[in-house]
């Protein structure tokens, strides 16, 4: 279990970068970490891989503050990526393997492996120099997994990927987290973090806004009414509660907290406005709870 | 220690698989080697040959250490072969009826003393007149080598210089790379700042070594084989062994003070400025050192020769051109070690805190006392 206690980070004289940030993550939990720029996240990141020194809080992992020897046994993958540019892929692989702790052959056969399974195996011999930047960010995933770690820390590891790619490495990150490894990555993508994670943290201005299992976050937020109507004229929300969208070919989405009194009103004035192709209450989305959080 | 030996091994491997290093260290051996035999090629003949018609030989003192050239006769059947002989060059002169002696456009003077003398010789003792040759005594110092030391001492100032130069800058562009690139990032949470940075100085210090061994090595080689080491001063070995001693204790210096700056950059195009202080400070070590080769106990260059980092460079400089009392290597080595150990003290400091701040350069003030 990595438990991240009370983190506090003050940058020069006046800029409170992280406040009391706090979260825990289990083994095999897959953890989604979100906030805009400039919330704390890299920070936050930073200072788990020992980048940087809290002012005050800590990082525990198995029960024990986090040393170096610890940190060895983690997977990183910063927001800048970085590689060796005049290094062979397979040769770079292999080097941070060794710097892991794993034995010359060890390394190398991990980073074989990892080059097939990432299907980079044409380039195993070229300079990284040479790959494009597809191929270089698989290096670089390759370099954070090549020691078979015990923690996955990625920083936005899906910021510029192709779907295709994006399928490929959460595959790669679930498989992990069946493997009983606790991942925390951060992401913009939050389709994706709800999709992939078992619990979020958001971060906001410093602060952890909330944080916890997807399921449970979406139900302590408050249900939602979910009316969708196509052939409406915009006007016919007016005077209800709610936020209303307008969709492509006139399809208008009314979304609003769920109150029972409320609810008999809003469809009787859809149905008066247009054609009800959907109506329910449910769980808000991640998108829904993370504006809200960060309102 | 086990991180500082792979970031050192792979500093190694990658440098000493490129072709600029390999080309690098032909040029180098080839420039060496050339130094090596400039005196050999600029200084006279070792030997001539002369050339006889219906004349005698004539006695010449036999060729020894830095002594009279040896002459090869060559007979000729009449003086038109002979002259032939002279204007095509296959001898440097001839000598024709122990009279004349007949050369092409002008005369050797070195030969041409050597001939007079010869035939003078051969004149007095022929009138039964023996002549007692005056005894030579030195006084004083040796003074006999005072050259060839000068000389040697002034190749190894041009080596030191050279790799001085070329290594601490190596490893500055190799820290900017690291810290421009955020692998120094991925590489910190594996290994601590020391081992990065011992590592690097090592394994670049380990490949200017290769190359100042190579060189050594070309330079002696070359010296034996063309005869020049003939002229070598005694203790040669002594002073060679010295010079590698100093290169590492002056490379150790200006190694980790080149990694503290360059750990204050974040691109490697603004690492030439960054080290301009430790360029400018190189030079004026060179120019010391050089001074040192012609003065080696001139106050300057005995002064210089115990202020580090100066001594790196002069105190070699001084004990190849002459006899340097031992203390005086001692003390002198001792203060450069203790030179060597704060600013591998102070540069690892500031290395520590520059080097995950990446953007806009970063200044020393910010560093020291910062969190």
């Amino acid at each position: 279990m990595l438990e991240i206690r009370d983190l506090g980070k003050t940058f020069g004289a006046a800029k409170r970068a992280l406040d009391g940030v706090s979260f825990t993550v289990r083994q095999g939990e897959m953890f989604g970490f979100v906030g805009a720029n400039g919330a704390g996240k890299t920070t936050t990141m930073r200072i788990v891989m020992g980048l940087l020194e809290a002012d005050e809080g800590e990082v525990r992992w198995k029960g024990g503050p986090l040393d170096l020897a610890g940190r060895r046994r983690f997977g990183y993958m910063p927001e800048e990526r970085g590689l060796y540019q005049k290094m062979k892929v397979a040769d770079q692989i292999a080097y941070f393997g060794r710097l892991h702790g794993l034995s010359p052959a060890a390394a190398r056969g991990a980073a074989d492996e990892l080059i097939e399974r990432l299907g980079l195996a044409e380039r195993a011999g070229d300079m990284v120099e040479a790959l494009s930047l597809g191929n270089q960010q698989r290096v670089q995933l390759a370099v954070a997994l090549v020691h078979d770690p015990d923690v996955l820390i990625l920083d936005e590891p899906f910021s510029g990927l192709d779907p295709l790619a994006v399928d490929a490495l959460a595959e790669v990150l679930r498989e992990r987290a069946r493997g009983g490894v606790p991942v925390i990555f951060s992401s913009h993508q939050l389709d994706l973090v709800e999709r992939l994670c078992d619990s979020v943290g958001i971060i906001s201005g410093g602060r952890m806004v909330a944080s916890g299992p997807v399921g449970e976050l979406r139900a302590s937020a408050g249900r939602r009414l979910r009316v969708v109507v196509a052939d409406a004229e915009p006007g016919w929300a007016d005077g209800l509660p709610g936020e209303l969208t307008v969709e492509s070919r006139g399809r208008q989405v009314l979304v609003a907290t769920d109150a029972t009194d409320e609810g008999q009103r809003i469809l009787h004035a859809a149905v008066r406005a247009g054609r009800v192709e959907h109506f329910g209450v449910e769980d808000p989305t991640l998108a829904e709870i993370f504006k809200e959080a960060v309102a | 220690m086990n991180g500082v030996l792979l970031v050192a091994g792979r500093e190694i491997r990658t440098r000493v698989r490129t072709k600029g290093f390999i080309i690098g260290l032909a040029v180098t051996v080839v420039l060496i080697a050339g130094i090596t035999l400039l005196p050999k090629l600029l200084g006279g003949a070792d030997s001539y040959t002369v050339g006889l018609v219906s004349s005698h030989r004539l006695r010449v003192p036999a060729a020894q250490e830095g002594g009279a050239p040896s002459i090869e006769w060559k007979e000729y059947a009449d003086e038109a072969a002979a002259r032939r002989a002279v204007l095509d060059e296959d001898v440097d002169a001839v000598l024709v009826g122990d009279t004349r002696v007949l050369s092409k456009g002008t005369f050797d003077e070195r030969l041409g003393l050597l001939l007079q003398s010869a035939h003078r010789e051969a004149q007095i003792s022929a009138a039964g007149v023996r002549i007692m040759p005056l005894s030579m005594e030195p006084i004083g110092a040796d003074a006999r080598y005072r050259e060839t030391r000068a000389n040697v001492a002034f190749v190894l100032v041009l080596i030191l210089f050279m790799l001085m130069v070329q290594t601490p800058t190596m490893v500055a562009m190799g820290v900017a790379e690291e810290k421009g690139s955020r692998i120094v990032e991925i590489l910190l949470t594996s290994v601590r700042p020391w081992q990065l940075l011992g590592g690097k100085v090592i394994g670049l210090g380990a490949i200017g070594l290769i190359s100042l061994v190579v060189v050594l090595a070309a330079g002696l080689t070359t010296a034996f084989a063309s005869g020049l080491a003939a002229d070598f001063p005694p203790g040669l070995a002594g002073i060679v062994a010295g010079v590698v001693v100093w290169f590492v204790l002056g490379y150790a210096f200006f190694a980790v003070l080149a990694a503290m700056l360059g750990s204050l950059v974040s691109r490697q195009e603004e690492v030439g400025p960054v080290l301009t202080p430790v360029t400018t400070t190189m030079f004026v070590v060179y120019g010391l050192a050089t001074y040192a080769t012609r003065e080696p106990t001139g106050l300057v260059s005995t002064i210089a020769s115990f202020v580090p980092p100066f001594s790196a460079m002069v105190m070699p400089v001084r004990a190849a051109a002459a006899d340097i009392p031992v203390w005086q290597v001692v003390i002198s080595t001792v203060v450069m070690a203790a030179a060597v150990a704060g600013m591998v003290r102070f540069a690892g400091y500031i290395y520590q805190r520059a080097v995950l701040r990446t953007g806009a350069r970063v200044r020393l003030r910010e560093v020291i006392g910062s969190r």
